[in-house]
């Protein structure tokens, strides 16, 4: 259940206080199935599984939610193949084209007539609030998915005022700035990953991966203008993750050591194995957060 | 129909004559002169008759005349490594420092904007550098000004995009995502945070109708002042981004 990738957002920390009824607010917007003529549905699950009863799942001052849907799925393709044949049979019949609007209409009718037919896929996206810090990480490195969720809390709870990430420093100068030997902010160190982009239009970009990152032909490029647009960095030695320029933290990784600490944890069940795997991510999140906050300044969202 | 341009020449009160780039747009429901960095350009409604346009040219003619002179020549010079004077920033002009270092970076140090730049890199690079010192600029500007408008919103933006526009100021898209020019991180604060709170008070009322403009007046008392600001010197500032950034 460890996040792979997170997208952030900011809310006033002064939204905890309304956060009490959430279980309730969320049950509200519970998924519901998706209808025979209907081409996707969201709503709420419960984070911890199907049997689990609450809708989240609180430690302290995190709180996990998670997002649940269904979408059918129909191929473009599909529909084209089947408005075809019918557009070729009305034009046997009748000796006439069909005209545009009437053509919409036919394969409107496709639609309806192949989606009940259509497999449905299940999709489901979770997201963490620290109340301390006051953001949300959904788990994606889609911005859309991200905004998505975001927008059906807000949905469920009536406001959420949730604000895209901004840093107020140059993520861009300061990752290249650590490429370059510049200090690290206290806890990080430079992983084995790094994109490099020509700010000019139509500039090159270098990707490396399992790569030294502090070699000599790095240094040349850095040398030559280009500038580093994601870089991969080690939290305290057990955090992996590669920072992007967008502020979207890609590629999330508890190393060795963090797993370890969880072995020792009592292993019956698969609520308690959740309950002390979500215990964890949400304790080093928050130091991540921190650590990051201290060295791009993130915004805040209270006045 | 695609709006088809074309180019007639307009005589000035001093006899030149500048090329307006006539456009017939269907969405168009008046006419319209507007200046950019590709020129003038006037739009017109697919009835507009010619003599009317004419008319509406002649008429306006010494406007256009004052807004081509503000803008700046295409051979200024461009920001590169020879440049030596101040930089915009905040409406105001800020000292400005070269050194050299490993890699490309500008940023706000105590003695004005210092640009570093390694021996290699070229002015193309330096512009760049520059281009996201005045976006790291004007996020920190964002940062401070937008958590005090939240709270009357109806919603949130669900993203803030910072970069040089071309004619607009900003703008609002239909899934709450805010634009905003980067030549105002240029000019006057007051400009640049009236152009967010317009933008913020489209969340309210998504016009530019009476009950917007009520919403804007509820926030930014002055907006008229900004307004009158960014009609005047608007331009000039476009094109001194253009010219240090691109």
């Amino acid at each position: 259940m460890f996040f792979r990738n997170l997208t952030f957002f900011r809310f006033p920390t002064s939204l905890a206080k309304t956060l009490d009824d959430l279980d309730a607010r969320l049950e509200e917007c519970r998924l519901k199935p998706v209808g025979p003529s209907e081409l996707m549905s969201r709503g709420f699950i419960p984070p911890m599984g199907r049997d689990a009863e609450l809708m989240s799942h609180r430690i302290g001052d995190a709180i996990w939610v998670t997002l649940g849907g269904e979408d059918r799925l129909l191929p473009s393709a599909v529909v084209n193949d089947q408005l075809g044949r019918k557009l070729a049979e009305i034009e046997e019949k009748e000796g006439r084209r069909l005209g545009g609007r009437a053509r919409k209409r036919l394969k409107e009718d496709v639609v309806m007539e192949l989606l009940p037919r259509a497999f449905v896929r299940p999709v489901r996206c979770s997201a963490t609030l620290d109340l301390e810090h006051g953001f949300i990480a959904v788990d994606t490195s889609s911005r859309k998915t991200a905004e998505n969720l975001v927008s059906e809390l807000r949905h469920a709870l009536g406001s959420f005022p949730a604000l895209p990430l901004n840093a107020e420093t140059s993520v861009r100068a300061l990752m290249t700035g650590w490429l370059a030997g510049e200090p690290l902010p206290g806890g990080l160190t430079l992983g084995d990953e790094c994109e490099l982009k020509d700010p000019v239009d139509g500039g090159g970009v270098v990707r490396c991966s399992r790569h030294e990152l502090q070699a000599e032909e790095i240094r040349r490029h850095l040398e030559a203008g280009k500038q580093a647009t994601r870089l991969a960095l080690v939290l305290d030695d057990h955090v992996g993750f590669v920072l992007g320029e967008d502020l979207v933290v890609r590629k999330l990784k508890f190393l060795d050591g963090a797993v370890d600490q969880l072995e020792g944890t009592e292993t019956d069940g698969v609520h308690a194995e959740l309950d002390a795997r979500y215990a964890l991510m949400a304790g080093e999140l928050k130091r991540l957060f921190a650590v990051l906050d201290g060295a791009l300044k993130f915004s805040a969202a209270d006045a | 129909m695609l709006p088809t341009p074309e180019i007639r020449p307009l005589a000035l009160a001093d006899g030149r004559e500048v090329p307006v780039r006539w456009v017939r747009d269907r969405r168009a429901r008046r006419l319209r002169l507007i200046v950019s960095d590709k020129g003038a350009r006037l739009t017109l409604p697919l009835v507009a008759s010619v003599r009317g346009a004419e008319a509406f040219l002649h008429e306006h003619r010494d406007w256009l005349a004052a807004q081509l002179a503000r803008q700046r020549h295409d051979d200024a010079p461009r920001f590169g490594r020879d440049w030596t004077g101040p930089l915009p920033l905040r409406g105001q002009d800020v000292p400005l420092q070269w050194c050299e270092g490993r890699f490309a970076r500008a940023s706000l140090g105590e003695h004005g904007i210092e640009v570093q730049l390694p021996a290699q890199a070229d002015d193309a690079r330096a512009r760049a550098a520059l281009r996201e010192f005045y976006l790291q600029q004007a996020r920190a500007d964002l940062g401070a000004w937008l958590p005090r408008y939240l709270p009357g919103l109806p919603r949130t933006p669900m993203a803030l995009r910072i970069r040089p526009l071309s004619s607009l100021w900003g703008s609002l898209s239909p899934s709450d995502a805010v634009s905003l020019d980067l030549a105002l991180v240029l000019g006057r604060p007051a400009a640049f945070e009236y152009v967010l709170v317009h933008e913020l008070c489209h969340l309210v009322h998504a016009d530019h109708s009476r009950r917007f403009w009520r919403e804007v007046e509820a926030h930014w008392p002055g907006w008229r002042e900004e307004r009158e600001y960014l009609r005047g010197e608007g331009l000039a500032l476009k094109s001194t981004l253009a010219r240090l950034t691109r």
